[in-house]
Parts: C-alpha cells; structure tokens; sequence
C-alpha cells in the first residue's frame, strides 16, 4: 500500500515534538512517504492544546487524523497534554499516538490510564524509524475508522 | 507467687525487726536481695510496701521505732526495682535512637531510590534522543550526499551509525539492568521450563535457519519474581544460543543438579566457551570475554543475571573448557543469603 500525499488536503497529522532535530527527522521519515505536506508541528504542550482545543475567540483548527505526542515536551509533558485531551469533548476520542525515547513501564502504563490510542517507541535506528513512521501513517491515516464528528 | 510472698513475707519481718536493732551491712544487703527476689517472683512494688506496714506493725507501735530506719530499708528492698526501672528506661531510649537512626537510614535509601529513579528515568530519555540525531543525519548525508564522499567518507559514516546503535543497545542493557534492582520482588511459583520453552521458541522464530538440539527437563518450578527469572532465562538462554552459533549440531539443555544440599538450576550449551581463568569476570558490567567480530554483545546480560539471582538470595556461577560449551548454574534462596 503507498501513501499519497493528495489525499489529504488538510493537515491530518499533529506532530508535537520539541526537539528540532527530532521534528527534522520525524519529517525527513514522513517526507520519504509523501505525508510531509500534511503534518502541522506544535513545539510544546500548551501549544499542542492551543491547536487542538482553541479558546472560544480563536480560530478553530479541524482535528487531525492523529496526534503524534511526544512525552517529554516543555511547559505542559506529553501525559497531561493526553489528560486534558481525555476529558475535553472534542478530543476525547481523537487518536493520539505517543511517540517517544522511554520504553520505561511506568509511562507506558501511564499512558494507556490516561487514555493513548496507542504507544511506540522511537527506534535509534533511523531506518527503523522511518519504518516506523510509515506504519503509522499506513495504520491510522488509511487502515483505521476515524471515529465519526459529533 | 504465692509461695514466693509467703517465704518474703516471713524474711523481711525477720530481717526488719533485725535492721531496726542494728543498721549493719548484711541486713541491708538482705533487704536489697529480698526486693530482687520479689522483682524475679513477679511481685510488685505496692506489695512489697504492704509487707513493709504489716512488718512494722507486727513490731510494735510506730512511735516506738525508728521510722527512718525502716524507712532505708524499705527503700533498699525496693532499689532493684529501681534499677529495673532505669535499665528499662535506658533500654527504650537505646532502642528509640536505634528507632531514629533505622528511620533516618530508610529516608536517605529511599531518597536514594527516588534519584536512582530520576536518574534512570532521564537516561531512558535523554541519552537516547542525541543517539537518534547522530544516526538519523549520518544516514541523511549517505543517502543526499552520497556521491560528495568518497568510498573511506561513506565507511566512516557507517561507523558513525554503528556506534550510535551499539551506544543505544549500551543504554538499554544498562537501563534492564537497574530494573532488576529498582522493581519490587513478588515471589510465586514459576514453572522455569515453561519459560525456557517460550524463550526459545522465540530464539527460534527469530533465526529460522538455526539447527539448535534442545533438551529441557520436566518439573524445574522454582520460587521467585516471574518476571526476573524470564529475564534470567532469556539471558542465559540467549548466550548459549548465541555462543553455539558456529556449531553444525547445536545442543542446549536446561535442568536441574544439587549443589551440596541445595537445587541448583542449569543451563548448558556446546558452544564456544570460555576459558576459567577468566571465570570471576564473566559477571561484571561491561566485561566481555569475546570480541565483537567474533560475537555480538554489550557485556550487560551477565551482570543481570548475577542481579537477578542476588534479588532472589542464591548463586550463580558457571564452568567451561574453549570449544567445549559452557554450564551456568544458578540457586534461588540459598541458606545464608538474605533476598
């Protein structure tokens, strides 16, 4: 199955990486597969929740497909980003991905408690890594069943 | 008891009546073993003073005696008790300093296990993070830059991207290895031939081509954490499939020996093995008794092992001749070996 980039005309994947070098690669894995043009990029947490659930005067963004959260992020980390995506209405049934460095159980755990669609770890390998990316994109973009809008 | 009031009752009348007369040393050395003899007999001081009024009564009228004699001995009948009372009092304010200071000690472990936590925590991610970069950029400029570098250029990126991956394996070993110690122990009874089976039917679907012999025996169920003694058999198991990785006819056999009294767990291979003079290094962090061109591995597996076993009070220890395999043996609460 290839991925095409013209299938999606919005931004269907939120990647919330603080790290530049990171965002670069994540990217760089996601260009490879043409789903570049359809990432937006939050930097930390309160930006992640600024896009995601913006304050009744802004403009309102639609929901991605996916959230690609990373857990250590500044300001807000990635599980209370999840936590408050959980309880809010709009997003409570978004899919969110963590991605992240910790293999560690307490934040796996954690973070099927709080709500995760699902977990991966991202592998020093960038081959893998870029694998990886791929399955996701492959699994949530067009394999999965959105939940409906309500 | 009461016999033991009763042979008091009569001797400190006696022994009063003689005290009153004449103050002398034995008499209060008397009193001082009657009221010892009264602490042992598990008579209490309230009786002791009864005793001491229904004396001075039989003795005659109180106006008549010297009630500051009476009153030494009383007091001195009554001074081991005194005596138990301070040691008892010592006693506690000992053991309530021990109290503190055990109290002290277990908030300083525990501060230390919560930085121990911290530590790991930040390891887990934040030495992995530059690794990534460092392997993810190297392979950027191999794949856009190729044909600006040189064939030399190209190798040495590729050792760039091999010591980032063995550097995250290094993290990784290191990080399963504090597990062991930071994880809580629960002990339940594990079928380690189970887990030896499961193991290595994954060893096996992993590498198809292999043509490994295994012989497990039945009944090894053993007392422990389920979880480390997986990791145990997953590292010992993963040895000997490695180091019988250059033998036509590999052979892996997981059983159980006695060890003076105690059951002593096994698992041996007819791989390359080690020589015993390196014996006492095979358990340490990072110590390798082969290269990696020869075989592949962080020197971390072995360290766990000995951690995992320590955690369950026993011993591991191993015996190998080069080119002849290798046996490693292990017991779980050894006698003498706290958890």
């Amino acid at each position: 199955m290839e991925l095409r980039a013209d299938l999606f005309r919005d931004k269907r994947i939120l990647l919330v990486e603080d790290n530049p070098r990171d965002e670069a690669l994540t990217l760089r894995a996601l260009q490879k597969h043409n789903l570049q043009s359809a990432v937006a990029v939050t930097r930390d947490g309160v930006e992640a929740l600024d896009y995601l659930l913006p304050a009744a005067d802004h403009a309102v963004q639609p929901l991605p497909q996916l959230v690609l959260l990373d857990l250590k992020l500044p300001k807000l980390d990635g599980l209370e980003v999840l936590r408050r995506l959980r309880e809010h209405e709009r997003t409570r049934l978004l899919p969110v991905v963590i991605l992240t460095s910790s293999a560690e159980e307490r934040d796996i755990l954690e973070s099927y408690r709080l709500g995760t669609s699902s977990y991966v770890r991202k592998p020093v390998d960038f081959a893998e890594f870029t694998e990886a990316v791929r399955y996701l994109g492959l699994y949530w973009l067009i394999l999965n069943i959105a939940p409906p809008a309500q | 008891m009461a016999g033991v009031m009763e042979d008091i009752r009569k001797d400190y009348a006696g022994t009063l009546s003689g005290y009153l007369i004449q103050a002398d040393e034995e008499a209060r050395l008397h009193a001082h073993e009657l009221g010892r003899k009264a602490l042992t007999g598990g008579i209490g001081v309230l009786d002791i003073v009864t005793l001491h009024h229904e004396a001075l009564a039989s003795l005659g009228e109180a106006a008549s005696l010297p009630l500051d004699r009476a009153a030494e001995f009383l007091a001195e009948s009554l001074s081991p008790f005194e005596m138990s009372l301070r040691g008892y009092r010592e006693a506690n304010a000992m053991l309530s300093t021990a109290n503190t200071s055990l109290q002290q000690a277990q908030a300083a472990t525990e501060a230390v296990n919560r930085e121990l936590e911290a530590f790991s925590y930040s390891v887990a991610h934040d030495l992995r993070a530059p690794l990534r970069s460092i392997d993810g950029f190297s392979l950027a400029l191999l794949e856009d830059c190729a044909d600006l570098l040189d064939e030399a250029g190209r190798q040495h990126l590729r050792f760039v991207r091999e010591a980032a991956q063995d550097m995250a394996a290094l993290i990784d070993g290191l990080l399963s290895l504090s597990r062991v110690t930071r994880s809580e122990l629960r002990r339940e009874t594990v079928d380690l031939a189970e887990l030896a089976r499961n193991i290595l039917a994954q060893l096996r679907r992993a590498a198809p081509g292999r043509n490994v012999e295994t012989v497990i025996a039945d009944d090894l169920f053993a007392e422990g954490d389920a979880r480390l003694l997986r990791g145990l058999l997953e590292n010992l198991l993963g040895n000997a499939w490695k180091f019988t990785g250059r033998q036509a006819a590999a052979r892996i056999e997981v059983g159980m020996t006695h060890a003076g009294r105690e059951r002593a767990y096994f698992v041996r291979d007819n791989g390359a093995g080690f020589d015993m003079a390196y014996a006492a290094k095979l358990f340490g962090a990072f110590q390798r008794l082969h290269s990696p061109s020869e075989f592949e591995g962080t020197g971390i597996g072995l360290a766990t092992v000995q951690r995992i076993v320590h955690r369950h009070g026993g011993r591991v220890w191993a015996k190998s001749e080069i080119g002849r395999g290798a046996t490693f043996f292990f017991t779980l609460w050894s006698t003498g070996h706290g958890a």
